[in-house]
């Protein structure tokens, strides 16, 4: 059985690849982080299939964490109802009290519910259930997983089933679901993150999506200088980097509707056609991008010493400077504070 | 096919609880009135459907076992102890993990679907509490919910149905809600998705044009307000098919036919077509003739790829669809099963003539006879011999049966465990016809008895010898060639019922029927 992660940067071709592995004769569960991804991945079954073919299932992971691995075992003998996905309040529950995982209403802490599966000992279960139903597990957006829902993606690597889990590990922006210290740095360190997987007998391939279909080459270029990530191009075209330094430009591409700005956050305040960095994560029909900086960011690019920003900054702006098909232009956010409202 | 292998009810009407472990094939549920034979067919109905209006329609308190209202209104009434109905059907496994799980009343790992029926007690708590301490008399079925759901936890929905069912209920056959109901199901696993929308759409589109074309010049004078066609949820081509037959529609026929028409156009092969995976029929020999139900039976035993579900009182139907898929429904929440019936005697109960074999399983107490004579004379010699008593009062069924199929019916009744009392002649030889003959069919609650004299072999010399005043009295009169005897044992059946009208007064049983019946109520 092959178990591996595939690192893959951004615009790569991970979900192209994951369709590849689709056919009707494998059961198939794929697993995606956000409900973006789900009806992405969802639409290019549809695309490749025709329909959603019975043997392969679609789940997101808080579908699947619920409704595959705890609703089938223990929903009756915890009567619940359920998730709740706001943060635990601070009590002194132990590990083994099952007030800790649910609610007083009767839905389960998100965080919290991948550790219950492991304290209830439904792990082996977990993995007899993929092995009934499925000869692969893929997953993607792997590097969202965090806290408690990593340990539980390994622990259920081990069923006895194809693995596949893709995603970029620098397009990590946020833990949605950190319970207290667990995992809290796993992702402060990539060499250590790799590890966790070979520990897990999961090979680590850093190969097979390592070039961009989507940006050229000036811009891969940028992004491992500038950003200290390392991402190739499949494309050998050469696209400009432009700094903007002229209001009367800056207004151009306020307007431009086919030139998408991307902020670090509040974009629709500028009232334009944009989004926020983080949230530009999944979006490939951009050609041309505008990216606004913030005074600090904008500081940092011009010292040319952005790979100083803070990992979560950083990260961002990783996932927003990899939209771009075509030009990047950059520009300070003092230009566009004329249309903030 | 995914078949239904079993189905666990808890408070469900009668049933405080119960599990029915089924045959992939045919299921025929028997039992007395009032044992829940229809309602388990309701339950399955319900809960495969999973359609929260028809449960509303029939209302939670005619759902919820009484047995368990009652319970609870005798206790002391706190929110914890109000009593929940649960249907779970069990399901052969299949690929599809959505119906795979624990979550059902034994906790077991398999495929399958389920209903409760339970208060609401998250959403309506403090209610329900306090309406039970203002009204000590109440129940509160108003904060009752139902929820379909599959054995993985997830949501059982009606348009993702695994098991495609349809009920046929003789007894409102031609209620209106039934006939829709039995023309939507047949119409859906007729027509695929794909055509049915096609047709569904056409209709709506003929009935535009309709409008646009034939009522086009009635409307040209009328202004803003015009004449339109309903197209609605309560007109469309659902709501308007009907079956014809020959050009009739059937619902114009009697109810006797409409129950075979429908059966049998249920259960025709489609080739690739979607299938009808389960029939439940409820007393299908309601309004119809007894050839008529020969050929339903015939149709019922040659049925493959539909799992049957038949709730009869027909011995006909249950011994031709061979005993061994019966599944006897008693009066105290037991289903016994005659699966473990031997081959031999459940074809022998095929092939057999049309017998009483279901009154026999049915019954407690039984005295088999083998003739008519006996069973002419065998009531007035009960009461004779019990103080006055009838078999009835006592619950005794005496049945007649041919004098080769008594081990059959012990087999059956060992298996069921019912008191019989055979009563048989010794044919000349009491130890060898008698005694061993049986040895290895006879049970605690079995015995057989018969005259052990070798000259009184059959009951007709015994009788004889026994009331011989009250017999010579009667026969001599007018016999040239013949013995009184002789004639007794030529002209049995006439000869006993003459003694039943004219002498039962007079008339002693043999020794060995003055013991059966004693025995019998011991």
């Amino acid at each position: 059985m092959d178990k591996r992660v595939v690192f893959a940067v951004a615009g790569s071709g991970k979900t192209t690849h994951l369709i590849s592995k689709l056919s009707l004769d494998k059961r198939a569960l794929i697993v995606t982080y956000t409900e973006n991804n789900h009806r992405h991945l969802r639409n290019s079954i549809i695309k490749k299939f025709g329909a959603i073919p019975s043997n392969i299932t679609l789940m997101t992971y808080f579908g699947f964490l619920h409704g595959f691995c705890f609703r089938p075992f223990m929903q009756n003998e915890m009567n619940t109802r359920g998730l709740n996905f706001r943060a635990p309040p601070q009590s002194k529950y132990p590990l083994t009290e099952r007030k800790r995982y649910r609610d007083p209403g009767g839905r389960l802490y998100h965080n919290r519910l991948a550790k219950l599966i492991e304290v209830e000992g439904l792990l082996p279960a977990v993995r007899a259930r993929i092995e009934r139903f499925y000869d692969a597990v893929y997953v993607d957006e792997v590097q969202d997983f965090a806290g408690h829902d990593f340990n539980l993606l390994l622990e259920i690597s081990a069923a006895n089933a194809e693995m596949l889990f893709v995603g970029d590990f620098y397009q990590h922006t946020f833990d949605t679901s950190r319970d207290g210290t667990v995992n809290s740095t796993l992702h402060k360190d990539i060499t250590k993150y790799e590890k966790r997987f070979s520990k897990a007998k999961i090979k680590v391939d850093k190969e097979t999506l390592s070039k961009s279909w989507r940006c050229g080459t000036t811009v891969c270029d940028f992004i491992t200088a500038h950003l200290q990530i390392k991402i190739h191009s499949h494309k050998d075209r050469v696209a400009e980097i432009i700094k903007v330094d002229t209001q009367e430009l800056a207004d151009r591409l306020h307007s431009d509707h086919s030139i998408v700005k991307l902020f670090q956050e509040q974009h629709y305040k500028y009232g334009c056609y944009s989004q926020n960095w983080g949230a530009s994560k999944g979006q490939d029909h951009y050609e041309n991008i505008c990216i606004v900086m913030g005074q600090k960011a904008w500081k940092q690019y011009e010292e040319g010493k952005l790979r100083e920003a803070v990992a979560q900054t950083r990260n961002k702006l990783y996932v927003a400077f990899s939209r771009a098909r075509g030009e990047v232009y950059v520009v300070s956010d003092k230009l566009f504070k004329a249309y903030k409202s | 096919m995914p078949a239904i292998k079993k189905v666990v009810l808890q408070n469900f009407k009668r049933f405080e609880s119960l599990t029915l472990e089924f045959d992939d094939g045919v299921n025929v549920l028997i039992g007395d009135n009032e044992t829940g034979k229809s309602s388990v067919l309701l339950a399955l109905d319900l809960a495969l459907s999973a359609s929260r209006s028809r449960v509303e329609t029939i209302g939670y308190e005619s759902l919820l076992a009484q047995s368990a209202v009652r319970a609870f209104q005798r206790g002391p009434r706190t929110l914890d102890l109000l009593p929940e109905l649960v249907v779970d059907v069990f399901l052969e496994e299949g690929d599809e993990q959505g119906y795979y799980g624990t979550q059902n009343l034994t906790g077991a790992m398999t495929d399958g679907i389920g209903m409760t029926i339970a208060p609401l007690v998250e959403e309506f708590g403090s209610t329900i509490h306090q309406l039970l301490q203002d009204d000590p008399e109440g129940f509160p079925y108003e904060y009752y919910g139902v929820k379909f759901y599959t054995f993985s936890g997830g949501p059982h929905v009606s348009y993702r149905r695994p098991v495609k069912h349809l009920l046929l209920d003789s007894s409102r056959i031609d209620s209106e809600y039934a006939a829709r109901e039995y023309t939507r199901t047949v119409f859906s696993f007729n027509a695929e998705p794909p055509e049915r929308f096609s047709l569904e759409n056409r209709y709506r589109r003929g009935k535009e044009a309709f409008r646009d074309e034939e009522l086009a010049t009635l409307n040209a004078g009328l202004g803003d307000y015009q004449f339109g066609v309903r197209t609605s949820i309560r007109s469309n081509l659902e709501t308007d098919l009907i079956i014809t037959k020959e050009g009739i529609p059937i619902e114009n026929r009697g109810k006797g036919e409409q129950c075979f028409i429908k059966t049998e156009f249920a259960l025709r092969r489609h080739g690739a077509k979607g299938e009808l995976h389960a029939l439940l029929l409820e007393e299908p020999e309601n309004h119809l003739s007894h050839t008529k139900m020969k050929l339903l039976v015939e149709q019922l035993a040659n049925t493959a790829g539909t799992q049957l579900f038949i709730a009869t009182h027909s011995s006909h139907i249950c011994s031709r669809l061979d005993l061994r898929h019966a599944l006897l429904l008693g009066s105290e929440q037991q289903a016994g099963r005659l699966k473990a019936l031997t081959e031999p005697t459940a074809s022998f109960f095929m092939k057999a003539p049309d017998n009483n074999v279901l009154e026999f399983a049915l019954s407690k107490k039984v005295i088999l006879v083998e003739g008519d004579a006996e069973f002419i004379l065998i009531e007035e010699l009960y009461k004779k011999h019990s103080n006055g008593r009838t078999p009835r009062a006592d619950q005794v069924h005496i049945i007649s049966i041919g004098g080769t199929s008594f081990k059959r019916y012990l087999e059956l009744g060992k298996l069921l465990g019912i008191r019989v009392a055979a009563i048989r002649d010794n044919d000349g030889d009491y130890q060898q016809h008698c005694v061993e003959n049986y040895k290895d069919n006879l049970y605690k609650e079995a015995r057989i008895f018969a005259d052990p004299d070798k000259d009184r072999s059959t009951f007709e010399i015994g009788l004889y010898h026994d009331n011989k005043d009250a017999c010579d009295d009667l026969f001599a009169a007018g016999r040239k060639k013949l013995t009184v005897q002789e004639y007794m044992l030529k002209n049995k059946a006439d000869a006993a019922f003459e003694l039943l009208t004219k002498k039962s007064a007079a008339l002693v049983a043999p020794q060995y029927i003055q013991d059966a019946i004693k025995w019998i109520n011991e």
